[in-house]
């Protein structure tokens, strides 16, 4: 596909979505819907992965039509995936990395309950400001 | 604990490129609080309903403490090596020092045992042998009772972090002999 994709999710412990984000900007529905079906369904493939490595950050899990899935998998079982058309795995690490940081600041405010959506503007804004920076 | 505001789990692991000093705050704050809220909700509430809360509290506490003290570890494994993480890198956050012993019975049920619980050490325990020994039984008793009502928020740390890593279980503490204290962690 020449339009490039971004999607990046966070699923929590009950495996629902608890921030989703586009980061290449509007799209039309139709490919909405495929890049969500795409993410969740990779998820089996993360579970697969996550009992036989020890690194938090696993690489390609899944492919879906040239479009790849990336996790990253913290020790209370909260996953960051990333689906992108191929992207530098080094890059996204990176991303992953500074955006762990900023989940870990959500999770210790007091006044948020960890099963809930992560509806903070400030944590949107840079999750995007990060996308653009880090990945391209 | 003289924790940095900043999410860095070990304070004063080599040189950090901070651009500012990280800000600490001084053991005996967290003391106090600690004293403070068991008075406050015993207090407001009476006997099993303060236990509870002081629990709940704990429980949400020990739950954000454990993603941030997981943060550059590896991923862990099976039951027994989160056990183990709680007792030397959890507790050597939180209280200065690992758990001394950790015993099985490979059934569920883990006894982690203290020698010197540091929230526990401020209370004055039972006077020495000789002030009367008709006394002491009592006021040991007593001294026990008093205790217990300080642990109840280590018990809820202690579950609020095992639950968050994915272990489901009830944690009972019991003060045998002040300072030291075992907490007792069944698998649910």
């Amino acid at each position: 596909m020449s339009v490039p994709t971004l999607t990046f999710v966070i699923v929590g412990q009950e495996d629902h979505p608890i921030y989703e984000v586009d980061l290449t900007g509007p799209k039309e529905q139709q490919t909405q819907y495929l890049h969500q079906f795409v993410l969740h369904s990779s998820l089996d493939a993360v579970d697969e992965q996550m009992w036989t490595s020890k690194e938090p950050h696993l690489k390609v899990v899944d492919r879906f039509n040239g479009l790849q899935v990336t996790a990253f998998v913290t020790a209370g079982n909260t996953r960051f995936l990333l689906l992108h058309d191929g992207r530098s795995d080094d890059a996204i690490r990176a991303f992953f990395t500074e955006v762990y940081d900023l989940y870990l600041r959500v999770m210790l405010n007091p006044f948020h309950t960890p099963t809930t959506r992560i509806t903070s503007r400030e944590f949107d804004r840079k999750v995007k400001l990060l996308a653009k920076r880090l990945i391209g | 604990m003289q924790k940095p505001l900043a999410p860095s789990p070990a304070p004063g692991t080599g040189p950090t490129p901070a651009k500012k000093p990280t800000r600490r705050c001084a053991e005996v704050c967290l003391e106090l609080l600690c004293v403070e809220c068991v008075r406050l909700f015993h207090d407001k509430q009476s006997g099993p309903a303060a236990a509870a809360a002081l629990e709940a509290i704990g429980y949400r506490v020990g739950q954000q403490l454990v993603e941030r003290y997981t943060r550059d570890k590896p991923l862990l494994g099976d039951t027994l090596e989160i056990i183990k993480f709680v007792c030397k890198d959890f507790w050597q956050a939180l209280f200065k020092k690992q758990v001394d012993n950790l015993k099985t019975n490979h059934r569920g049920v883990y006894v982690l045992q203290d020698n010197g619980f540091r929230w526990l050490q401020r209370l004055a325990g039972p006077p020495p042998p000789g002030a009367g020994a008709g006394a002491d039984p009592g006021r040991e008793e007593a001294a026990r009772q008093l205790a217990l009502r300080y642990l109840h928020l280590p018990c809820g740390l202690v579950r609020g972090a095992l639950g968050h890593l994915g272990v489901a279980c009830t944690v009972e503490a019991d003060p045998k002999q002040l300072p030291s204290c075992t907490f007792t962690v069944r698998i649910t």
